[in-house]
């Protein structure tokens, strides 16, 4: 059961769009608007080696979502091929605003030259609760989208997104599995509590079956 | 002497911290160092390690942070909130050292990327050292890192931008835009390091409150009148 993080940002060797490792010196890279772009293997800025997916014994529940609160920028979940954020009338939304949920916190809601000036700290008016659980085999994807252009003829803006999970593997997955099954939100702290619940009743049976030997074990 | 057998304890490294030969440089940019035996700032005598009767948890790590802004419009060596505009000729719009900060147990990354490949660790934009209202935290490290007894445990930073270290500016400048990183951790000696693996054996977090209850719960024990 680990605290796992992911940052994206638009930022690219200079030539290229797209890395797989963060590199010196990377340039902001275009990001048109009103398109969604994966995060994780979108083709902008740093991406990863595959699509993001649990295995069969991986369990993820992710706890909060961050992007740069300028420029429209909102940030949508999709798990498999459901959007989680949704309209009142089930209509596609764009997800979270970078403005009710800025990264990084404190940050202003400007990007132009004259933010090198301004004062606004930004803070969150949005918190991940409940979380969403990505469950083992499925696919899961964090989609960034902008509404403003970031590049002019002259500059181009960088933008950034954070994610913040917790990864479950092995017998954890399998304890939040349970958790789910039992309707018990799924945290550290519960599925810790699990554990002692089998080891108390694991004791019990001990017991138990001392006492029915007559005493030995 | 006084015995404390379970004490909260801190490390803070600074790049710049020592000789000329020993500061941090652009040519690192790019590397994972350690910030306890990399070479660079303040270091310590020998890897960290927890000794057979240690056990430490890792309650928060930290580093310096950056800002985003745009490319092009203002000149390399440009401020934004004390930290400074480095990169390629004509600025990128990255304010700061771009910092990261990576545990390591013995030989394994603490964060990985959900391809399961190990990542820089975490962001300084979203784990800032120090925190200000300009640059506050949207991280915290829970559950908490376990470094068992025997183990060796390490804290690597790795940062992506040049030109935004302490050579690049005048005095109040440099000292903002040095590259710092923080680690918050909780060593439990003696019997309290007992009392931490008996709680992880328990699958129970370990914390001071938890290794004090155990501690109630055995004086309770021994206390308690023997049955008939």
């Amino acid at each position: 059961m680990r605290s796992q993080v992911y940052e994206w940002s638009n930022l690219a060797p200079s030539g290229a769009t797209s890395s797989l490792r963060r590199t010196v010196d990377a340039v902001p890279v275009d990001v048109p608007v009103n398109r969604e772009y994966d995060i994780f293997i979108g083709g902008i800025g740093n991406n990863i080696t595959k699509p993001a997916e649990t295995t069969a014994t991986q369990f993820i529940v992710i706890e909060d979502i961050a992007c740069s609160a300028y420029l429209g920028g909102a940030l949508q979940v999709r798990i498999n091929t459901t959007d989680y954020f949704q309209n009142p009338d089930v209509t596609d939304q764009a997800g979270v605003p970078g403005l009710a949920s800025p990264y990084p916190r404190g940050s202003s809601d400007k990007a132009v030259a004259d933010a090198l000036t301004d004062s606004v700290q930004l803070l969150k008016s949005f918190d991940l609760y409940p979380d969403v659980y990505v469950l083992p085999g499925q696919v899961f994807q964090i989609l960034y989208s902008l509404q403003t252009a970031n590049t002019s003829t002259s500059a181009t803006t960088v933008v950034a997104a954070f994610v913040k999970y917790t990864l479950y593997d092995g017998p954890d997955a399998l304890i939040a599995n349970k958790l789910l099954e039992l309707g018990v939100t799924i945290n550290p702290n519960n599925v810790d509590w699990y554990k002692r619940t089998l080891i108390e009743q694991q004791q019990r049976s001990r017991v138990a079956a001392t006492a029915t030997n007559g005493g030995s074990a | 002497m006084i015995i404390m057998s379970m004490r909260s304890q801190i490390y803070e490294w600074n790049s710049q911290t020592g000789t000329a030969a020993t500061s941090w440089t652009n040519a690192n940019s790019g590397n994972s160092v350690s910030i306890f035996i990399g070479g660079f700032g303040n270091n310590i005598t020998k890897p960290a390690e927890t000794t057979a009767t240690q056990f430490v948890v890792i309650e928060d790590v930290a580093v310096s942070p950056t800002a985003f802004l745009v490319s092009g419009t203002a000149a390399v060596g440009t401020y934004y909130r004390g930290l400074e505009e480095g990169g390629p000729v004509g600025g990128n719009g990255v304010y700061g050292n771009r910092a990261y900060i990576q545990i390591r147990i013995n030989t394994t990354d603490y964060f990985l990327d959900p391809d399961n490949v190990g990542n820089d660790g975490i962001p300084g934009a979203a784990s800032p050292y120090p925190r200000s209202t300009d640059f506050q935290p949207c991280f915290n490290l829970y559950p908490d890192v376990y470094v068992l007894p025997g183990q060796v445990f390490d804290a690597l930073v790795t940062c992506y931008q040049n030109g935004a270290f302490a050579d690049a500016g005048t005095a109040p400048a440099k000292e903002s835009s040095q590259l710092y990183a923080f680690m918050k951790y909780t060593l439990y000696d003696g019997p309290d390091a007992l009392i931490a693996n008996k709680l992880l054996e328990m699958g129970i977090s370990i914390n001071p409150g938890n290794v004090d209850w155990y501690k109630r719960t055995l004086i309770q024990s021994q206390s308690a009148p023997a049955m008939a």
